[in-house]
């Protein structure tokens, strides 16, 4: 009785703590985000509803994230983050398509080419896929091999 | 597996805070860069050709270099038809420095009259597509293109010879008086001379007149040509109607005949 008591109170302060460090990296994430979008103004401003979609990615990126740090040690915890690493591919397809972003200001038009930026950030979402899928294979292994389910 | 799975995500992790940083600051920078443009001018240049030079000022105190910096322009008439085009190149722009660039354009003025005269008297819009392009902070090609217009000045604009005047110069000669006027509508002073033969209505050259122009820019021109022919009752009655033949010969260009009927 006393023991499952003590579980029940682990339960909550592991549940508790998961909450508090979902919330912290939450606020990290959006505290960078909260910095860095003045600095990007001057070149997203350019291009009208960037910035509405950046917001959005931020949103979602975090959602999956607390998401993540809540359903921690399980398997979900895994697919949050494959999930993560997926919407980042998904969102420089679909935001930045072949990579050059033309847009007529006034009277002439601009042309960027972000094709170095959007190959170096597909490859890192790629890395943070490939970790995902790793870690839960590990995890599955470890479980295995301790006999618990996943 | 932990090890390797953690050193990949503190690798990744890291990997993506300098790629958002470089982006940060590279986005942030651009608001130290500046660009202006000067007084454009024009100089003669060999061969009749006009040296269209426009400066370009740029202060790169963003916080990486600009890179192969490239500007290129074209010059059409208004019906499309390509007239000049001219581009500058600068490898390079280091981070802190400034820079001032000239970019000429040479318009031949002889192939522009080849298209037509209506360049010496009429003014007009050329068109102008311009396109330039900078590698900003390595990473990031920038390019802008435009299309606008430039004022074509007629050098000759409202070019007239008013009617002839007929006066006696001597006991043999006659003197046919005629007034000259033009504006010089063109962004370059008129450095040169009019040449104007007058024919009578048989085709006959009756005279030679050539008086030196040295109009600025802006400026209006009015003048006088003065024709002696001999004194005779024929060559005068023929001199009441026909034409005259103008040549132009300047620093920039050389025209003629421009045929202008009188009478």
């Amino acid at each position: 009785m006393a023991e499952e008591k003590k579980k029940g109170r682990n339960k909550i302060k592991d549940l508790a703590f998961r909450v508090v460090r979902a919330s912290v990296k939450a606020i990290l994430v959006y505290l960078l985000y909260f910095f860095i979008a003045p600095l990007l103004a001057p070149l997203l401003g350019l291009i009208p509803g960037f910035m509405e979609t950046i917001e959005i990615f931020v949103t979602v990126y975090i959602v999956l994230m607390i998401l993540s740090d809540l359903t921690a040690h399980t398997i979900f915890q895994y697919f949050f983050n494959s999930a993560r690493a997926l919407f980042v591919i998904a969102y420089l397809i679909l935001q930045l398509g072949s990579g050059v972003i033309s847009m007529d200001v006034e009277n002439f038009s601009l042309t960027v080419n972000l094709t170095m930026f959007y190959t170096i950030a597909a490859l890192l979402s790629l890395l943070g896929l490939a970790k995902s899928v790793l870690q839960a294979i590990n995890f599955l292994n470890e479980r295995a091999e301790s006999g618990t389910h996943p | 597996m932990n090890v390797p799975i953690r050193m990949l995500g503190i690798a990744t992790s890291i990997f993506w805070v300098i790629l958002i940083a470089f982006i940060a600051s590279a986005a942030y920078s651009l608001k130290d860069l500046s660009f202006g443009f000067g007084e454009p001018q024009f100089t003669a240049a060999p061969s009749h050709d006009l040296r269209f030079s426009l400066p370009i000022y740029i202060d790169n105190r963003g916080y990486y270099s600009l890179k192969s910096f490239n500007i290129s322009t074209v010059f059409s008439d208004p019906e499309g038809s390509e007239i000049s085009k001219a581009s500058t190149f600068v490898a390079i722009i280091p981070q802190g420095q400034r820079a001032t660039i000239f970019h000429n354009v040479t318009l031949s003025m002889d192939n522009l009259l080849e298209k037509g005269e209506q360049y010496l008297f009429n003014d007009t819009d050329l068109i102008v597509s311009v396109a330039a392009g900078v590698n900003f902070a390595e990473l990031l090609p920038v390019q802008i293109s435009m299309n606008t217009t430039y004022p074509w000045g007629a050098p000759f604009y409202n070019f007239t010879l008013g009617q002839p005047t007929y006066n006696r110069f001597n006991i043999t000669h006659g003197r046919i008086t005629v007034p000259s006027s033009f504006e010089n509508h063109a962004a370059f002073d008129l450095v040169g001379d009019m040449r104007v033969e007058l024919y009578d209505s048989a085709d006959s050259l009756l005279g030679k007149s050539q008086t030196p122009l040295n109009v600025p820019q802006h400026s209006p021109y009015t003048g006088k040509l003065d024709f002696y022919v001999p004194l005779n009752s024929a060559s005068l009655s023929a001199a009441q109607s026909g034409h005259f033949s103008v040549y132009f010969s300047t620093l920039f260009f050389e025209y003629g005949p421009v045929v202008i009927p009188y009478g």
